[in-house]
């Protein structure tokens, strides 16, 4: 009961405070092994989003967007995760959706995740790697 | 416009907002597949005006689980404003003197000027948004641009300066709006080319009809208690 009254209460009275500050972005990188216990090297961008897109792919996007729309929500689940909030569940969260995008990469058996936050110091745009998950089994 | 046109408008609004998100859930299967199914079924009832009351509690229900399944709401913004049109439509139908049914859904209006009036209270305080930096530093390394290309945007320095200040003027001059319908028109039809603007530059579609389906609200809001 408790909470759900946490998770109603900042619908009813809500902040509205949208981009108040610019806080550091996440980025979710992956990297497939061949074993459970084989250290990860090779870094990739989950999802990264295209070098450009369409008039068209934006007006479709207006009303069916959601691939977006859960890379979206997998940004809230990092920011939870690096502020040890239902860390779990975001975790979770993230990798039934990377085993989802990556189930059938070739000679990999397993895959983990990282987060790398990216924030503005003076004029430098500075990557600081926040976790780094456990293995997990591609099937 | 009267209390229970503004209500119907809301909840037309309201279901097409939630339906096509609801089918992205279905769609992309996981557990919450047939969470999702039910709230489509429901969103068409709303839309049809079946038994809309009942709709509304059955939908404000299903709202709950959806918040403990994802421990919060899907995607935060949009999601809050679905959720507080939901409760506030809900208790409207269901309390029993039409004076707390005004309240209840006169909350929603107040919230929506809220949402654009606090917007711009907390950005024109931060000198960052004051100098364009922190609309730069969106389009810069935010997680939000939809395309690589946009982030070109960040260089635009007098663009993005003019930008920040006409968002920040127009949330802040929002409540002044209400003074009259012939100003309030205006003001939410550029409220709701911004949300479509953010729904381009920055795939937000979810917020430009979450934030449509509130305008009712304010519309009988204004009418009620203002006029002219």
């Amino acid at each position: 009961m408790l909470r759900t009254v946490q998770l109603i209460l900042p619908a009813l009275i809500p902040s509205w405070n949208f981009f108040d500050v610019i806080a550091p972005s996440p980025r979710i990188e992956y990297a497939l092994l061949s074993a459970s216990d084989e250290p990860p090297t090779d870094w990739q961008p989950f999802r990264p989003r295209p070098e450009k897109i369409s008039v068209l792919t934006m007006v479709r996007r207006l009303f069916w967007n959601r691939h977006w729309n859960e890379s979206l929500f997998l940004v809230s689940c990092a920011e939870r995760l690096s502020q040890g909030i239902t860390p779990e569940h975001s975790a979770g969260e993230i990798f039934a959706r990377m085993k989802r995008d990556l189930s059938g990469a070739a000679g990999a058996t397993h895959f983990c995740f990282r987060l790398v936050f990216i924030h503005r110091e003076g004029e430098t745009l500075t990557h600081e790697i926040i976790c780094v998950s456990e293995a997990e089994p591609l099937t | 416009m009267t209390l229970d046109l503004a209500m119907r408008w809301t909840e037309v609004l309201l279901g097409l907002a939630l339906f096509l998100p609801s089918l992205e859930h279905v769609w992309a299967g996981g557990k919450e597949r047939l969470l999702f199914s039910a709230r489509a079924v429901l969103c068409v009832a709303l839309v049809s005006g079946f038994y809309a009351p009942w709709v509304c509690l059955a939908m404000s229900g299903l709202a709950i689980l959806i918040l403990h399944r994802f421990e919060g709401p899907y995607n935060g913004g949009s999601d809050k404003m679905g959720l507080l049109i939901l409760f506030c439509l809900t208790l409207a139908h269901f309390l029993p003197e039409p004076r707390w049914k005004e309240l209840a859904f006169g909350y929603l209006g107040l919230q929506l000027t809220l949402s654009y009036f606090i917007s711009g209270w907390v950005k024109i305080r931060n000198p960052d948004w004051r100098t364009g930096r922190a609309l730069r530093d969106v389009f810069a390394f935010s997680a939000y641009p939809v395309a690589e290309n946009l982030r070109a945007l960040a260089n635009q320095k007098a663009l993005l300066l003019a930008g920040s200040w006409l968002v920040m003027i127009c949330e802040l001059l929002f409540p002044l709006s209400l003074a009259s319908q012939w100003t309030l028109i205006p003001f939410l039809i550029l409220a709701a080319s911004f949300h479509l603007s953010n729904a381009i530059f920055f795939g937000l579609n979810r917020f430009v009809l979450a934030w449509i389906a509130a305008y009712p609200s304010i519309l009988w809001l204004q009418d009620r208690f203002i006029g002219g």
